[in-house]
């Protein structure tokens, strides 16, 4: 209950401020955006599986946003949704081989697949637009097309309420024997083959979950940005969404979110100072592994925040 | 077919001489350390870095020319040893024995400080120091002028390859490294100083990476983002030769580099994705590679 | 949880900030920003470099002689080697500040491609500087939007059209492009040309390395190996001196007819060898004959050697022209105003089909808001005064001859060109 309060709070908070200074809409849903792909990573950490590609979730999402308003779909809700439900079922095909392995050998086969996808989407220029990737025509809602503010905005609070839902949901799945299993995975997966859970079906559940999030995130990232690139496939972007689950914590829900807006807010007013902004992130995830296992959100709540990895 | 087999043939090798110096330092750093280093490709470019700048400065001192050659193997021994005992001692010894995460995480913090580094020290444009290329000339193969330093560098790739295989063999020092990849526990309680052979491990995986790097400068030129884009090819050409296989690493260089190479020749718009779907098919059906196998020892 | 309050609060600081810099909008402002888009970082900025130079002196002397208007200029200068993403966000950051009025975006095609919406919502003059892509006006308007220097269209058919009279005889060509829109349009419209005018002309090689590719080898055996008579590259910045540099060593220049069409921007970097057909992408060489006539021209590509040791090359002028293209504007529109100084709309407004004397030549913007400018070419030569080849046997193409009408495809109307067309052009060395 004390979380539920304490995450409902500083979703109020961001509302305000987001509300209250419109020019800050754009960094914070392009936070959240990042956060729920981020929040997939998280799912994934629990396991104890490390992916570097799960970008490719995040620009399946992106680049089906763009295809389908290519192809006349325009309505916000709608691309969100379709959106999901691609990079979901992607999730689904690449998970199924993806939950044999383990470890370093799970990280390497989603860097390839990822790569793979990353090289396609730069090289196939009269499908996807090659290295200039594709605009992303401006979404509707229910037949109305807003202009620029209405717009922010609509997809600011939507942002928020959508953060809302899932971290319900994911709360939820955390909470529920096949969330409880992931973290058993983790600390001891043939103890749980003798208690016949099909380990396999545990970790393709985590896995769906999690590229259903990082397409979520993806498809709002299209939208906010009106413009998506092969870029967003690459590695290192894959690297960056690790860097905000752990610097925000995988022990809750919150912490991916805490660790996204934070990185944002923190790029935005450093970027005004100095251009070795990687120097700063890079120094803030080792001091945040060595001295703040459990992340940002740790320094909140105390007791629950598990180890970051 | 003949007259193109031979130039797809020194293509494909002088391709594959570059990425193999990187990916054989990676896949001896895992065999050793068995840590995944992500920062390994910043090694790369900072090495070409060193060596562009410091060719420069020979040229611009007026020194005799033929010492841009020296210069190359030197700027990266100085990357070694400035960054290999230091990262080691600092950062990665910390993680041994830890999960592969804390790993990846951990190089990955280091690859974003080492990219900015680079942008420090060595500013945010080109360098170009292409002396050694100059001075070698060419020559004729198949009807195509090819340089005599891309030659070299086949014939330095297949020296290393040897070298490095006759010192684990042969050398104290090799079979000290051999002994701990083979029983890290073991080795300690015989009385090894496993320390000592990780810091040994990691400069040399350190100077590899940077070796290419230096040599691959006089042809390529060295300019930002080339850390990044060196890291993914070397985890390619590791994972398909294997993670902690030398000889493997060397075979999957000449898949990869043959792949692109095919590519460019046949099928342009495949190039960027060829090492890729290489790697994807390879671990598909070996996820541990195409030299691993759990019975022989590895390295 | 106190650190993000902080921020917020630090956040709703800057919003008062904001909120005050707008009120005073319509008077005569400090000063007039101006946010300037070009690379500066990576291989690219040997063409990137020369444009922010230029920039940097145009603004120099504007504002010693007193600014625009009596208001003098202010650039916030952006990075495009930073990625796409990262330059639509400082767009909406600079044109969120009521302080910036005029925007000089982009130097890449793909950059003005994704910056075009943008413009359009922000409704900020923007003046497209140097990215050429004929897709930017094809299906859409962009009333904010507008290029002076023209598109690519004009450009690459000058290209196929000077490359035939100097070489009738060509066969078998290949192609070197960057793997992005500038890359492909060029290759399609050269394409289309050769496909026009030369029909038994065959494309044995098409290649598109990836924008930054450091190392051409490979692409370098594989055009060796297709034995063309002449080798087309729209190539650019740190990409074209690394392609010249590896591929003259092993004697691709000797074996084939060499077009670098960006090749002036590289000539006092890198040893381009004579006989190589180069050009500017429009009017804008420092020492063509015009040039050279101008006084003003000749004074700013003197500044230009004494501040930053080279001559300003192509994207120089392109840069420097962008600024009087914008003085124009802003003097068009104040006059209307009378005096008073012109809201966004209004130096937009004043942009639309402006004719302006540029260091180089003539712009005129048509209704789609391209502009049209004359296309010069040559080969490269030695002569004396310089130690870098410059461009010799030039011809003068007028832009409105190239530039296929408002709302056709380019393509189509290319292949509808009649036969002779070629022979109604002047012919290489009657620009003197």
């Amino acid at each position: 209950m004390r979380m539920f309060l304490l995450g409902l709070a500083a979703l109020v908070i961001v509302a305000i401020a987001g509300i209250s200074a419109p020019w800050l809409q754009f960094l914070l849903s392009l936070a959240i955006a990042k956060g729920l792909a981020a929040l997939g990573v998280a799912i994934l950490l629990r396991a104890g599986l490390i992916s570097i590609g799960h970008a490719m979730f995040f620009a399946i999402g992106a680049y089906a946003t763009a295809f389908l308003t290519r192809n006349g779909i325009t309505d916000f809700v709608s691309l969100l949704i379709l959106s999901t439900l691609i990079a979901t079922a992607a999730g689904v095909v690449v998970g199924a081989f993806m939950v044999r392995y383990r470890a370093i050998f799970f990280a390497m086969l989603n860097l390839a697949v990822s790569m793979v996808l990353f090289s396609l989407l730069s090289k196939l220029y009269n499908i996807t637009g090659g290295t200039d990737g594709m605009r992303v025509a401006r979404a509707t809602f229910f037949g109305i097309a807003p202009g620029e503010q209405t717009f922010e905005l609509i997809v600011f609070l939507t942002s928020l309420v959508v953060v809302m839902l899932v971290g319900f949901a994911v709360s939820a799945y955390f909470r529920s024997p096949l969330g409880e299993a992931l973290k058993a995975v983790h600390t001891n997966e043939i103890r749980l083959e003798y208690i016949s859970i099909p380990v396999w079906g545990v970790l393709l559940v985590g896995y769906t979950i999690s590229a259903a999030l990082a397409g979520l995130g993806g498809s709002f990232a299209a939208m906010i940005i009106g413009h998506v690139l092969p870029e967003m496939a690459f590695w290192t972007e894959s690297g960056h969404l690790i860097l905000v689950a752990v610097l925000g914590g995988i022990g809750g829900v919150a912490g991916p979110f805490i660790g996204a807006i934070f990185l944002e807010l923190v790029h935005t007013f450093a970027a005004s100072f100095t251009d070795a902004w990687s120097m700063i992130v890079g120094a803030a995830l080792l001091f945040v592994i060595f001295f703040l296992p459990s992340g940002l959100y740790g320094l909140i709540n105390k007791k629950r925040g598990g180890s970051a990895v | 077919m003949l007259q193109v087999l031979i130039p797809l043939t020194v293509d494909a090798l002088a391709n594959a001489a570059i990425i193999f110096f990187v990916a054989v330092g990676l896949t001896l750093v895992f065999s050793v350390l068995r840590v995944l280093n992500v920062a390994h490709g910043s090694f790369y470019s900072i090495g070409a870095y060193a060596a562009a700048s410091l060719g420069l400065w020979v040229v611009s001192a007026g020194l005799p020319e033929w010492l841009t050659f020296p210069a190359l193997v030197l700027s990266a021994a100085f990357v070694a040893a400035i960054f290999g005992p230091f990262v080691e001692h600092l950062l990665i010894r910390w993680t041994y024995g830890k999960s592969e995460a804390l790993q990846i995480l951990v190089t990955f913090g280091l690859f974003l400080i080492l990219e900015d580094l680079q942008r420090i020290v060595f500013g945010v444009n080109s360098l170009y120091e292409d002396t050694p290329m100059r001075l070698l000339g060419s020559t004729m193969i198949g009807g195509i002028v090819y340089l005599n330093y891309q030659l070299l560098l086949i014939a330095l790739a297949i020296l290393t390859l040897v070298g490095l295989k006759l010192m684990i063999s042969h050398t104290r020092m090799g079979k000290l490294i051999a002994a701990v990849v083979a029983d890290r526990e073991i080795s300690q309680a015989l009385g090894i100083n496993t320390n000592r052979i990780f810091m040994l491990a990691f400069t040399l995986g350190v100077f590899l990476a940077a070796l290419g790097g230096a040599l691959a400068t006089p042809t390529t030129g060295v300019s930002p983002g080339l850390g990044a884009d060196t890291m993914v090819l070397a985890f390619a050409v590791a994972a398909i030769g294997g993670l902690g296989r030398i000889e493997g690493a060397a075979v999957a260089a000449i898949i990869v580099a043959l792949a692109r190479v095919l590519a460019i020749y046949y099928a342009p718009e495949l190039d960027a994705v060829a090492p890729y779907l290489v790697m994807l098919v390879v671990l598909l059906v070996r996820p541990y590679g195409l030299f691993h196998t759990d019975t022989t020892r590895r390295i | 949880m106190d650190g993000l309050k902080k921020y917020l609060g630090l956040a709703a600081l800057g919003l008062s900030m904001f909120g005050s810099a707008l009120a005073y909008a319509q008077e005569k402002p400090a000063s007039l920003g101006i946010g300037v888009f070009s690379f500066t970082s990576g291989a690219t900025a040997a063409y990137g470099m020369p444009g922010r130079n230029a920039a940097e002196l145009m603004i120099e002397q504007i504002n010693a002689a007193g600014g625009i208007g009596g208001v003098p200029l202010k650039a916030t200068y952006v990075d495009e080697g930073q990625g796409t993403e990262g330059v639509i966000a400082d767009f909406r950051k600079l044109a969120g500040d009521a302080e910036n009025q005029v925007m000089i975006a982009a130097l890449s095609s793909g950059n003005c491609m994704a910056l075009a919406p943008l413009v359009d919502q922000l409704k900020i003059p923007t003046v497209g500087w140097n990215c050429d892509t004929h897709q930017l006006f094809a299906s859409e308007a962009h009333p904010y939007y507008f290029r002076p220097n023209g598109n690519t269209v004009p450009e690459f058919m000058a290209y196929a059209l000077y490359m035939l009279s100097v070489k009738p005889d060509a066969k078998r060509i290949a192609i070197i492009n960057p793997d992005y829109a500038f890359g492909h349009d060029a290759a399609n419209i050269f394409k289309a040309a050769l496909k026009a005018f030369k029909p038994d002309a065959e494309i044995v090689a098409e290649l598109f390395p990836k924008l930054g590719a450091a190392t051409f080898q490979t692409e370098i055996s594989r055009l060796t190996a297709a034995r063309p008579d002449v080798i087309f590259s729209n190539l650019w910045g740190g990409d074209l001196e690394n392609f010249v540099r590896q591929a003259a060593p092993r004697g691709l220049f000797s074996m084939s007819q060499a077009v670098l069409a960006l090749g002036e921007s590289s000539l006092q970097n890198v040893q381009i060898p004579e006989g190589v057909i180069v050009g500017v992408l429009g009017d804008g060489w420092w020492n063509s004959p015009d040039a050279a006539a101008n006084e003003e021209t000749q004074k700013f590509a003197a500044a230009y050697k004494e501040k930053f040791g080279s001559y300003p090359v192509f994207p120089s002028m392109k840069m420097a022209n962008s600024f009087l293209f914008i003085k124009k504007a802003y003097e068009t529109a104040l006059e209307k105003n009378g005096g008073k100084w012109p809201s966004r709309d209004e130096v937009a407004e004043a942009m639309k089909g402006s004719v302006v004397e540029t260091f180089t030549g003539t712009t005129t913007v048509r209704e789609d808001n391209d502009g049209v400018v004359d296309q010069i070419i040559g080969t490269t030569v030695k002569v004396e005064g310089f130690d870098f080849p410059v461009l010799g046997n030039m011809v003068r193409y007028s832009g409105e001859a190239l530039m296929p009408p408002v709302g056709e495809d380019p393509i189509e109307w290319i292949g509808k060109l009649p036969a002779d067309f070629p022979a109604s052009l002047p012919q290489p060395g009657s620009y003197k």
